[in-house]
């Protein structure tokens, strides 16, 4: 089955490609060897490359990648769109203490042409208009839940029409114009500029939607994994994040 | 020197062999038949069960319904121009990664695709929709059927056809009465492959129809949507498509009439098969 960046499929999520074979892959080519391979958050596909060019990175749903790190994946480096999973492995002895490095803020987008006229998050409860989040356990679903809960707008979770396995999928559905609305990270939206509108939450509504990057236990390469942490941590990663949109946290 | 290339075979077939069939049994160590069960009488299980049989059956009515006419008439005639492009296009979706054959079919029937517009006027939305997810399967999965429908009518001998005609059966009796017998096993092993692929559906579905249980969330999708909330759930749907698979290649390699490959067409077949002509 063919894997495309923008959709992993499920091979692509069972691939644990037997650890051995592939740490030995890498290991004989000591170059090769000396990049961190970086699973992280599909919200952080622009940034973190910016920041460490020649690192190997493979983006999924925060979810998806604490999965595959459980399963054995041989990856140096955890980088998710919430504290939940890095805590959640780190407890399991999986990776080490996580740190905390961005933040971002949710968004409601249309499409440009806004089929459904919507003017704010209270039409989201409208009959018919077709929303799209992401799936309850991937962090962009679980932030969208927690806005709409304290607006008082849980209605409109009747109106989902696809339940996405991460805010790529959310992001391309709005942006081709096929759903009339959907919640991203304000970080999501640059690309996509040209073809959506976003609004901004209300202050009653936001959530704190906190990025934190791990060491993993068994990383093949721990020297590089620290390596990229640093710099991700350094002044020269946070410019980088504030550039792209992110938030850093103080100090 | 020949000793020692056999037991290279040898050892070839035994990792391809432990490769290939490792993963199946581990899906199957990690939970128990009866813990299995269990769980595929859960919600999530059930409904994406009811969603992937309702789909493909209603895909694999269209397929066979429009397949099998189609195939018929280009398997009467071998040898005109454009033939081999046209099959290729038809033949197209077989070899197409099923990402693009996603955004392929949402540019086309999605809102603002291709289509969209006249779809609109008649007040009629495909993405998100159940008719989306049976849109992909039959995109993904024709072509299956449709290659084996032609190879298998391609097989019968024509003078059998041509003696139906010459005893004044119209072509519609023929094709009931004389063709579709001889073929109905070989028709019967396409069917199969295609309702294999289609069930296995995933990434043209995610894309063009999304993911919501109930309503287009297919079994694959349910894995993939569980797969972190409840990993048993998901073991046991994939154990679930492992049965059928199995059970379907079975049918197709034990009932000897739907093998895809006839092991001995009739001569004149065989004869028109290597001639020229089909070549073009």
């Amino acid at each position: 089955m063919a894997v495309m960046a923008a959709v992993p499929l499920p091979t692509a999520a069972y691939a644990t490609p037997t650890p051995i074979a592939a740490a030995r892959s890498t290991g004989t080519a000591s170059r090769a060897g000396d990049q961190p391979t970086v699973l992280a958050a599909s919200s952080l596909t622009k940034v973190l490359p910016a920041i460490t060019p020649g690192a190997r990175f493979s983006f999924a749903g925060s979810d998806t990648l604490a999965f595959q790190i459980q399963q054995g994946a041989p990856a140096d480096v955890f980088a998710a769109a919430s504290p939940r999973y890095p805590q959640q492995l780190f407890r399991q002895g999986l990776v080490s203490q996580p740190r905390p490095f961005a933040s971002n803020s949710l968004v409601m987008v249309v499409p440009r042409a806004n089929p459904a006229h919507i003017t704010g998050l209270a039409d989201l409860t409208r009959d018919g208009v077709r929303l799209v989040i992401g799936d309850t356990g991937v962090p962009v679903g679980d932030y969208t839940r927690q806005a709409l809960a304290r607006l008082g707008l849980s209605d409109a979770l009747r109106n989902v029409v696809s339940l996405e396995p991460d805010v790529k999928g959310v992001t391309a559905k709005v942006a081709l114009g096929e759903a009339d609305a959907g919640f991203v990270y304000v970080t999501d939206v640059r690309p996509v500029r040209g073809r959506v509108r976003a609004f901004r939450l209300p202050a009653a509504a936001r959530v704190d939607v906190e990025y934190q990057v791990a060491v993993v236990a068994r990383a093949p390469h721990p020297a590089a994994a620290r390596a990229f942490v640093r710099r991700l941590l350094s002044p020269a990663g946070r410019r980088a994040l504030v550039d792209h949109g992110f938030g850093v946290p103080a100090g | 020197m020949r000793h020692g290339f056999t037991t290279m075979q040898a050892l070839a077939l035994s990792l391809a062999l432990a490769f290939l069939v490792l993963p199946v049994v581990a899906v199957f160590l990690q939970v128990s038949p009866a813990a299995m069960l269990s769980q595929l009488g859960g919600d999530a299980a059930t409904q994406a069960i009811v969603v992937s049989l309702r789909t493909n059956v209603i895909a694999d009515i269209v397929i066979v319904v429009v397949g099998t006419p189609a195939a018929w008439l280009l398997a009467r005639h071998r040898s005109f121009p454009g033939r081999r492009v046209l099959v290729t296009l038809l033949e197209l979706p077989l070899v197409l990664p099923p990402a693009v054959a996603g955004i392929a079919l949402l540019v086309t029937f999605g809102r603002n695709g291709l289509l969209g517009g006249q779809l609109d006027a008649l007040g009629v939305t495909i993405p998100f929709t159940e008719v989306a997810v049976v849109m992909a399967i039959i995109f993904v999965a024709g072509p299956f059927y449709l290659r084996q429908a032609i190879t298998t009518f391609e097989s019968i001998d024509p003078r059998l056809v041509q003696a139906a005609a010459t005893l004044g059966a119209g072509p519609w009796r023929t094709f009931r009465k004389v063709v579709l017998p001889l073929a109905m096993g070989g028709l019967a092993g396409g069917w199969a492959l295609a309702f294999a692929r289609g069930l296995g559906e995933f990434g043209a579905t995610l894309i063009f129809a999304g993911s919501l249980p109930g309503v287009t969330q297919t079994l694959p999708l349910a894995i993939y949507s569980e797969m972190n909330r409840d990993l048993d759930t998901a073991l046991a749907i994939g154990g679930l498509l492992i049965v059928v698979a199995a059970l379907v290649l079975l049918a197709v390699k034990m009932i000897p009439s739907w093998n895809p490959t006839p092991s001995s067409p009739p001569p004149s077949a065989r004869r028109s098969a290597t001639s020229p002509s089909t070549s073009r």
